[in-house]
């Protein structure tokens, strides 16, 4: 990687896992020896609103959000959240895409929730890499690390952190058995990424 | 979160720290012994950084009851030499006020910090209140961060200044500092500092009205007057760059500053003022450092509180030179700053042609709200739901009664599809305005709701004040005996804290009893039909009536307790939304014209059963 700042979106739902994702980007790029920023944006309620944490790697940078237009990656963990932050990714930029589908709820009841159809078409003009993330997660052995998977993914990607250090960080953060089962769901979104582009 | 200890990891190592990890770091680096706060977004993780690694350090970190009684704790350890700290958000700082304004007179001698997290946007708060003001209001020194590393620094430098000056230190930070992650260098340990000694001594501790606060006023004053001089040494205020072109900031609004005139390519000709101290504004620092500025700008977030500071100053030195910020509508006095904002005022001031690239992506779709729903399986929306249904009861409209509430999760009922608070004000005003509006002459039954930890917070003196007033009212008690909202804290109802303080937990119900109100009762909300008979037949009897809706938070419950998610039988699903638009869960979903509840989401509490006519929601078959 040049000298040049990274930035990258996290776009989900609140419960999901981004601000985890985020603090084991931000704590492996720091022992990587890149500066660092990140900031988030959160609803009011712990749970289940619209998330953004902005995670800035390299460069010389000061703010921790960024704005319209500046992201080099859009990763996002449901597809909903990843067509309504769009507008932060830049021209020819990356979306990497959970194909994971959470409506608004009450959106739902009065229809205006779009499709899982339309997002995915939406998201096919820009060449979104969508993940069958649920899947992978599921055969590492937890449902809930999709943000792992999404991680190894943007890795494969975008070679930006050594794995050991990836490696390291995700089990310094998620302790224990989990930590073991997220490391599996990392390597096997790397492995997806290398075998199906 | 951080995977090293942020609190135990050596001096000289470099962490990836949030801001309010990097005050916790700080402040134990400057030896606190006393921290304690009320949570509140974006401060609550400075406390609960301690507690969770501060295990072993032998400092006191616990919650308290609400702002006002911790930073009076804070103030009685710091009047004794020990250094002492005391957390809250901006509202926070409103509720200890009181002590606040008056400790200045009585000065400390250990250290005492308060900080303060303001949030503009605002992203959690109710009102997008700039403290600036209040440190003038209370004559406090302020300073304010503009990075995690900052805010380290800051928070060790704060119990410097205070010790020095013998006054309180407001840290006053917002919530892209808080909330902020970048690397930050960690220093050196200081023993934590106790208990040294405290004497009589009316005219510095008694403030009934005596003469001697005349006095005391007086040295509040001229102990603010050094505290630029005091503070030179810590580098607080510093001067970037050179050129005719002057920009004043400070805070976090610094950081986009930066960004913004390096990508216009301004470097060579902008000099950049970043003020740390914030009160009183370092006017000999600003006067040396503006002469041949053309024009300059100010940038700052919330209120023109350094702007019109600066008008003053300029005037009085006699110095004309124009002063571009939000008071002539070059940055807007609403909302949060970010980059693009900054970068766009500082073009346009200085009539720099932007070198954007390409327009952003506009998506095709249109994309609707998420508005922040009650939790699957929340115990709140149960008791909402019986709350409407023993309206219904009695005859009465939900449009007919006022459902006064109060603030706590269960402030998010004001959606869809439960619709059911009229209002939510200020902790614990639920149920003196419920009485107020009695008062005015409002006749028919009127609701306040209120949560177990806002109610130890603040709601005791309005029951006191509703059933010593003889005001018929229906106060619920949502019981869910957390501090569910910021992230899970201790109530006074527990018999341990988080870190693992053995007490005395109080019992609301037996509080209730001793106030003395009419009726009380304990119901389980998840006992639907129970808590709509109870909540009916207390809603129109007379005087004070009580009931405590008690059920564990969900997201806690669900840590402890197994949990039997529901499915949707596909088959018989006819696609009626009965579920969703009854409760609002948002573990169902609509997905090709069909329900579908998310199984991990799903908290098993059987609510939406009892809505579909189809009988399509079961259990998960094992
Ligand atoms: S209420 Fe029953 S039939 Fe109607 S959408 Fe929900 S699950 Fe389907
Ligand atoms: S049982 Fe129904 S209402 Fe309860 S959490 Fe599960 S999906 Fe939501």
């Amino acid at each position: 990687m040049s000298n040049k700042v990274f930035n990258i979106l996290i776009a989900g739902i609140g419960g999901q896992g981004g601000l985890t994702l985020s603090r084991i980007l931000a704590e492996a790029a720091v022992k990587t020896g890149f500066s660092v920023k990140t900031g988030e944006t959160l609803g009011m309620a712990q749970r289940y609103g619209s998330v953004v944490s902005f995670v800035r790697i390299g460069g010389n940078t000061y703010s921790p959000i960024f704005g319209s237009g500046e992201a080099d990656v859009l990763l996002g963990l449901e597809l909903t959240e990843s067509v309504r932050n769009m507008r932060y990714l830049r021209h020819r930029g990356l979306i990497i895409v959970a194909d994971e589908y959470r409506p608004p709820s009450m959106a739902s009841i009065t229809g205006r929730a779009p499709s899982r159809s339309v997002l995915l078409a939406e998201l096919a003009r820009y060449n979104a890499v969508v993940v069958p993330a649920r899947k992978i997660a599921v055969e590492a052995g937890n449902p809930r690390a999709l943000n792992m998977v999404l991680l190894g993914v943007l890795n494969a990607a975008t070679n930006i952190l050594p794995h050991h250090v990836v490696e390291d960080t995700i089990r310094s953060i998620i302790r224990g058995e989990a930590g073991e089962k997220s490391v599996r769901a990392y390597y096997e979104g790397h492995k997806w990424f290398k075998n199906h582009r | 979160m951080s995977s090293l200890n942020p609190l135990k990891a050596l001096p000289g190592t470099k962490l990836a720290l949030m801001g309010n990890e990097a005050i916790a770091r700080g402040a134990v680096e400057a030896g606190v012994y006393v921290v304690t706060g009320y949570p509140g977004t974006p401060s609550s993780e400075v406390i609960m950084t301690i507690q969770r690694y501060g295990g072993d350090l032998g400092i006191y970190v616990e919650w308290a009851v609400n702002e006002r009684v911790a930073f009076e704790i804070a103030l009685g350890a710091a009047i004794s030499g020990a250094r002492a700290l005391a957390t809250m958000k901006a509202p926070g700082l409103n509720v200890a006020s009181d002590p606040v304004i008056s400790a200045a007179y009585s000065g400390v001698d250990g250290g005492l910090v308060i900080l303060v997290a303001d949030d503009p946007g605002p992203h959690t708060t109710q009102t997008e209140q700039d403290d600036r003001w209040f440190a003038k209001l209370a004559k406090l020194p302020t300073i304010s961060p503009s990075s995690p590393q900052e805010a380290k620094d800051y928070a060790r430098v704060a119990f410097e200044i205070s010790e020095e000056l013998m006054l309180p230190v407001m840290l006053l930070t917002t919530t892209r500092v808080n909330h902020a992650v970048g690397e930050v260098i960690l220093g050196e340990f200081k023993e934590p500092r106790r208990y040294k000694g405290f004497k009589r001594d009316p005219p510095r501790y008694v403030r009934a009205g005596m003469k001697w606060n005349l006095e005391r006023h007086k040295w509040v004053d001229q102990q603010l007057s050094r505290v630029e001089e005091v503070t030179g040494k810590h580098g607080l205020n510093r001067v970037e760059g050179s050129g005719d072109l002057c920009i004043v900031t400070g805070g976090a609004a610094y950081n986009y500053v930066v960004e913004a005139v390096e990508s216009l390519g301004l470097s060579g000709m902008t000099r950049i003022l970043k003020l740390g101290l914030i009160h009183p504004l370092p006017a000999r620092f600003i006067l040396e450092n503006i002469e041949g500025c053309r024009k300059i700008l100010v940038v700052e977030e919330l209120d023109p509180f350094i702007e019109e500071e600066l008008a003053k100053m300029l005037y009085r030195a006699g110095l004309h030179i124009e002063i571009l910020g939000k008071h002539a509508g070059w940055l807007p006095f609403e909302g949060e700053l970010n980059p693009v904002i900054v970068r766009e005022f500082i073009a346009r001031a200085t009539g720099v042609r932007e070198t954007g690239g390409a327009e952003p992506v506009k998506p095709g779709v249109e994309i609707p709200e998420r508005p922040p729903p009650l939790c699957p399986g929340c115990p709140h929306r149960f008791t909402f739901i019986a709350l409407r249904s023993a309206l219904l009861r009695n005859g009465f409209k939900p449009s007919d009664i006022p459902v006064f509430g109060d603030i706590g999760c269960y402030a998010l009922s004001v959606n869809p599809p439960l619709n059911s608070i009229w209002t939510e004000h200020s902790m614990g005003a639920s149920i003196s305005m419920a009485m107020g509006l009695k008062i005015a002459g409002f006749e028919k039954p009127v609701v306040a709701v209120i949560g177990d930890s806002t109610f130890f917070h603040a709601g005791i003196p309005s029951l006191i004040e509703a059933v010593h007033k003889r005001v018929d009212m229906l106060v619920l008690i949502l019981d869910n005996d957390i501090v569910a909202m910021t992230g899970h804290q201790s109530t006074p109802a527990w018999s341990r804290t988080e870190t693992g303080r053995e007490t005395r937990g109080i019992s609301i119900l037996e509080l209730v009893k001793a106030i003395g109100v009419d009726n009380v009762a304990v119901v389980d909300p998840y006992n639907l039909k129970e808590a709509e008979r109870i909540i009916g037949e207390y809603l129109v009897r007379k005087g004070v009536n009580v009931v405590i809706a008690k059920h564990p938070c969900a997201l806690e419950e669900r840590r402890t307790k197994h949990v039997e998610p529901y499915v949707v039988d596909a088959e018989k699903c006819t696609g009626c939304r009965a579920c969703i638009a009854s409760t609002g869960c948002p573990a169902i979903i609509m997905v090709e014209g069909k329900a579908y509840i998310i199984e991990e989401d799903c908290n098993g509490c059987g609510l939406c059963v009892r809505y579909c006519q189809y009988n399509a929601i079961v259990r998960r078959e094992r």
